[in-house]
């Protein structure tokens, strides 16, 4: 036995090595090679007749050395392959075990969208009951009995001459007479009208409305706050334009239109090719509300606007006809 | 309102597109919603002669036509209308020439006979669906006659809006006088000068008015010789542009002058009037009128009729009766020019359920001083166009002639409320154009004289909107957005709805949204005896809305059962709403209820959902959400109790106890309910007050720290009768336990042989801990055994420890 011999055998080794191809094999190897009673130990038996015992020893070194490295990476390689093979089985394609996400409504998802808004530029919500007088639907904003504007809402009666709010605007004169100026609130809530129900109208709604009263509250007030909650609902770059209106409870009034958020103010099919949609009206506080609540109009002004959620929603969403809304469709509500 | 364009051009020039026009309208308040074309003949067609008709060769139907339209030489056209004749005349489109609708003329072989051009019938030409034959013309018209010369030019037709408070803007005149102001160019009154040759009408007629209140002003002039005919073409075409029929020249003048004026009118056959007179009067009881649409309609006291000495003959501001109206025959015409009081004729109109063009402009407000100009108008083009004779003056009973009245406007108020800069000049210059005599002005302040017929402008806010529409709403300044915090101002009751939304959807559970109205008979299937307290719509549209809901359930198991028959056999709902019930007062109370509806597997995941639900599962799954939900709003003392509801199967239900107050029940469907929408396995339902459950949300709890020490559990199997109760083994449990017992929890129930008959294995975790250091095997095991003591002597329970 000389070096040359070792180092030939050690050669011959790593190639039975590098040819394993699986890990029982390369355990046969390792204790072919370097177990207990493998060639190894045998080997190193042989170190006493050795002549230079130094090289023989370095040499038997090198055997070691080179053999156990490559059984373990040998090893390694195996396992790595196994485990490829083992992951064939994991199906990453079954469908997944969480429960099902539940979702809120649109019109609640709106709702929640625009009072977030509001509540940043400092708005609280307030709320207000279904169930109103003929005073705060009417009277109290501005609208006596024989007032021309009581036909343009067509109003579901209560026993008792109650009635069910046609308006949001109904909480404004309650929010007032409970709260000194300043005032600043958003009301979401459900809204009702003797509408005959078809794609566009719903006898059951929601609005909000918007109010905000203190001392110098301008109509330029009102549009740039305005503006600011266009361009944060529909996308920077929405804009807002007035037209004169008429509503009892404010004067100036007008309806506000948002530029279209499709294309930009362009025209297209959704802002029926005007670039403009109409989303609300608006306008300052009639002294007529102010003096109704006892606050006094020469100290205070204020402005209100109030918007259709169902409206906006089919607006934003895309909604081709405002009774899926209440249809409950379960796929359909999934979808936002 | 229709206002076409050339009419309006009578009165006001202004130097604007179409478009430019109706943007201006619309951002001054007068909306315009639509512009059209109507009427009139395409450019480019003719009047052609037909020379000569022969039968097509290769078809039956056609003719082959030689045609002179003016150009020199004939045509050879192919015609198919079974009208067609040699020698008529009628309308011809040349090569070239475009039809409504985009349809060119060219020149094309029909069965192999080249046609060059086409004779038109009146739907080709845009005129009316008419497609029976050609449009037969006059046959005094030349071949090469542009039709438009014979028909006229089309007429461009703005729709608008007018708002209520504008009365004032339901003529021609009243949206010119707006035109001029927006342009800022003078308004061109129609000729009112009249020729009175017949003698005073005061000899002719009288007229008294019993209820000046109602009746402000009652004018009527006489007219004599009045020859009844056809009105002029440009009339009846301007009647049409504006959506009236045209029926006889008397009529059509007092509609024209209506649409023109604003002031409605009405002409009588005064030979019709008994003793040829007029009383403004109530109805005597049981009286009636035979209306012009033939309808015989009782009067009821309240309302106004226009009477001879006898018997009413129209009502007022609302409709003329049959019997006294404008016939062939007609020569002597009174003219009513007249005003009432806006909310009487609305009262009648609602009542009669008749909404005319004259009863909808008084119920806005006509202004009594407009009586005479359209009393005048109208006599005059009865002059003109129907030969009649005027008699002098008018017979005109105005007891009490409304005066202007002066509103005042600060500039500096203007200024705040607008939130703009300007001077007293230029607001001066706006009130100018709009009519608006400024009396006196200063930096402080201007007196401004309102005319009559702004019955909308009474104070300063009125004239600071007068201000801004004509100024312009596009140049207000841009300001700044700023947030402002108003101190103690406060939305904890939203937030708390907000907040539970979020963890109800975060459980798993979809939002659906239900009216609050509904047909009564789906309150009745969940519970009839709410029936008495339940609040009715006074008056309802139909009959599925009703009733305002006392529950949210019923709509919400509707919803599960709707979705079910579109093959949707998962759902898990939930909805918070209001309901309404009649308080011992009369008056309906509100509350906010939280209602959840769970059907198919919703607790289960994966391959483990295609097992069947049995009734504990759902019942099981609900109790799991409630006390999830219970756990994340921190709901303090809430107890559950066994409770049968009307509408929750026997037995399979609990009612929700908190501090004493009942707040709610949820549980398991009636299964005869869930049959009415064909659901044949468990609903879980649950219906809650959520003020009920919000009540804690806010309020401060004290904090433990995490455990310091590691924790010892015991695992122990309870042989028990089939009967026992997880809630019975806890109560025994905790009652003998130490205080390191930190919970017990069910991880196995088993039933089968290997526990025998009437038996059952319950497996329970019990978990020690102690605040103070680690419990030792020896304090562990002597904690449970003091507990397995107390299970096997009270419950009784034979025990397996593990």
């Amino acid at each position: 036995m000389d070096v040359q011999e070792v180092d030939r055998l050690t050669e011959a080794a790593l190639a039975e090595i590098g040819a394993a191809q699986d890990l029982s094999v390369a355990e046969a190897l390792r204790v072919k090679y370097i177990g207990r009673n493998g060639l190894l130990p045998e080997l190193m038996k042989q170190m006493k007749d050795a002549m230079d015992k130094r090289a023989m020893g370095q040499a038997l070194n090198r055997f070691k050395v080179s053999v156990t490295d490559a059984l373990v990476e040998k090893k390694a390689q195996l396992e790595a392959a196994a485990k490829t093979i083992q992951a064939d089985a994991f199906d990453w394609s079954l469908p997944g075990r969480w429960a099902p996400r539940g979702r809120l409504h649109p019109v609640t998802q709106l709702i929640e969208r625009v009072c977030a808004l509001f509540r940043r530029m400092g708005f609280v919500v307030a709320d207000g009951p279904d169930v109103e007088t003929e005073y705060y639907n009417f009277d109290a904003l501005n609208t006596p009995a024989d007032h021309v504007s009581r036909d343009m809402q067509d109003t579901f009666y209560l026993p008792g001459g109650l009635l069910l709010r046609t308006q949001t605007s109904a909480v404004q004169a309650r929010y007032m007479q409970a709260h000194p100026p300043p005032v600043r609130i958003v009301c979401p809530g459900r809204c009702y009208r003797r509408d005959t129900t078809d794609a566009t109208h719903s006898a059951n709604f929601h609005q909000i409305e918007g109010l905000y009263v203190d001392e110098r509250v301008s109509l330029a007030d009102l549009k740039s706050d305005l503006d600011h909650f266009a361009g944060e609902l529909m996308g920077s770059g929405v804009k807002t334009r007035f037209r004169t209106h008429f509503f009892p409870f404010t004067e100036p009034s007008v309806e506000v239109d948002f530029s279209c958020h499709m294309c930009g103010g362009r025209g297209c099919r959704v802002c029926k090719h005007s670039g403009w949609i109409e989303i609300m009206g608006a306008g300052m506080v009639d002294p007529n509300v102010f003096k109704a609540v006892g606050y006094d109009p020469e100290k205070v002004t204020g402005y209100a606007f109030g918007m259709g959620i169902e409206r906006l929603a089919m607006i934003l969403f895309g909604i081709d006809d405002i009774r899926r809304l209440y249809e409950n469709d379960a796929r359909y509500l999934a979808q936002f | 309102m229709k206002i076409p364009l050339s009419w309006l051009k009578d009165y006001v020039d202004f130097d604007d597109t179409v478009e430019g026009l109706a943007d201006k309208l619309t951002f001054s308040g007068v909306e315009v919603e639509g512009i059209e074309q109507i009427g009139g003949a395409p450019a480019g067609v003719v009047v052609a002669e037909v020379r000569e008709v022969e039968k097509h060769p290769n078809a039956d139907k056609l003719n082959l036509c030689r045609v002179d339209f003016g150009g020199g030489e004939e045509l050879t056209v192919v015609c198919g209308a079974p009208n067609v004749e040699a020698g008529g005349k009628y309308p011809f489109a040349p090569l070239g020439t475009e039809l409504p609708g985009g349809f060119k003329i060219e020149k094309r072989k029909v069965r192999g006979v080249v046609s060059e051009g086409m004779l038109c019938a009146p739907d080709e030409l845009g005129l009316s669906g008419d497609h029976s034959g050609l449009l037969v013309l006059d046959a005094k018209w030349a071949p090469g006659t542009p039709l438009r010369a014979i028909l006229g030019e089309p007429e461009t037709v703005l729709e608008v809006e007018i708002t209520p408070n504008r009365p004032d803007e339901l003529s021609l005149l009243g949206i010119a006088r707006e035109v001029a102001a927006l342009y800022d160019v003078p308004l061109k009154m129609p000729d009112i000068s009249l020729v009175e040759s017949g003698p005073p009408a005061s000899g002719a007629t009288s007229v008294v008015v019993e209820d000046a209140v109602d009746c402000p002003r009652y004018s009527a002039r006489i007219l004599r010789n009045v020859q009844v005919g056809e009105s002029p073409d440009w009339m009846k075409r301007r009647l049409k542009a504006a959506g009236i029929r045209a029926i006889n020249n008397v009529v059509d003048i007092t509609n024209y002058v209506m649409l023109e004026c604003g002031q409605p009118l009405h002409a009588f056959d005064q030979k019709l009037l008994d003793e040829g007179r007029i009383v403004v009067r109530h109805p005597a009881a049981g009286e009636t009128i035979v209306t012009l649409d033939g309808v015989e309609r009782k009067l009821e006291p309240q309302m106004l009729v226009i009477c001879d000495a006898s018997k009413p003959m129209a009502i007022a501001g609302v409709m003329g009766g049959e019997f006294s109206g404008i016939h062939e025959g007609t020569t002597d015409v009174l003219l009513e020019s007249a005003t009432f009081r806006p909310a009487a004729i609305r009262a009648t109109s609602r009542q009669l359920g008749l909404l005319s063009e004259s009863a909808y402009r008084y119920m806005r407000g006509v202004d009594a001083q407009w009586a005479d100009l359209g009393s005048r108008r109208a006599a005059r083009l009865m002059c003109e166009l129907a030969g009649a004779t005027l008699y002098e003056g008018a017979v005109d009973v105005w007891p009490t002639p409304q005066a202007p009245w002066t509103v005042l406007c600060r500039p500096s108020r203007l200024e705040a409320v607008l939130g703009l800069s300007t001077t007293p000049e230029d607001i001066a210059r706006v009130f100018g154009l709009l009519g608006l005599r400024v009396l006196s002005s200063s930096a402080e302040r201007m007196e401004v004289e309102i005319p009559t017929f702004r019955g909308d402008l009474t104070r300063e806010a009125d004239l600071i909107e007068e201000y801004v529409r004509i100024y312009g709403l596009k140049r207000l300044p841009a300001v700044r957005p700023l947030a402002m915090v108003v101190e103690g101002a406060d939305d904890k009751p939203y937030q708390g709805q907000t907040w539970m939304r979020g963890l109800l959807s975060g459980l798993g559970l979809q939002e659906v949204m239900n009216y609050s109205f509904l047909a009564e008979g789906l309150l009745d299937l969940f519970d009839k005896e709410n029936a008495p307290d339940r609040v009715k719509l006074t008056n309802p549209l139909t009959a599925d809305h009703t009733v305002l809901r006392d529950a949210l359930l019923p709509q919400v198991v509707e919803n599960i059962g709707t979705n079910v028959s579109k093959q949707v056999e998962e759902t898990a709902f939930f909805e918070m709403g209001r309901v309404f019930r009649m308080g011992a007062d009369g008056v309906p109370a509100e509350e906010d209820h939280l209602a959840i509806g769970l059907m198919g597997p919703v607790g289960r995941s994966g391959l483990d959902k295609f097992r069947p639900v049995e009734a504990l599962d759902m019942f099981l799954w609900m109790k799991g959400l409630w006390m999830q939900l219970a756990a994340a709003l921190h709901v303090r003392g809430a107890s559950l109790r066994p409770a049968d509801r009307p509408w929750g199967e026997a037995g399979r239900g609990v009612e929700i106890v908190l501090e004493n107050r009942l707040v709610g029940w949820f549980g398991l469907l009636d299964p005869s309910i869930a049959r009415e929408w064909r659901i044949h396995q468990p609903v879980g339902v649950l219906e809650v007050a959520s003020a009920a459950l919000l009540k804690d949300v806010d309020s401060r709890r004290p904090l433990a720290p995490p455990p310091a020490f590691p924790c010892t559990r015991r695992d122990v199997a309870l042989i028990v009768g089939a009967d026992v109760r997880h809630e019975q083994v806890v109560k025994i449990a905790r009652q003998a336990a130490p205080p390191e017992l930190e919970r017990i929890e069910l991880f196995d129930i088993y039933q089968g042989k290997k526990v025998g008959e009437g038996r059952k294995s319950m497996a329970y975790a019990f978990t020690y801990r102690s605040s103070k250091g680690t419990l030792t095997d020896d304090e562990a095991n002597g904690f449970q055994t003091e507990i397995n003591n107390a299970l096997k002597t009270r419950l009784p329970a034979d025990i397996r420890e593990g």
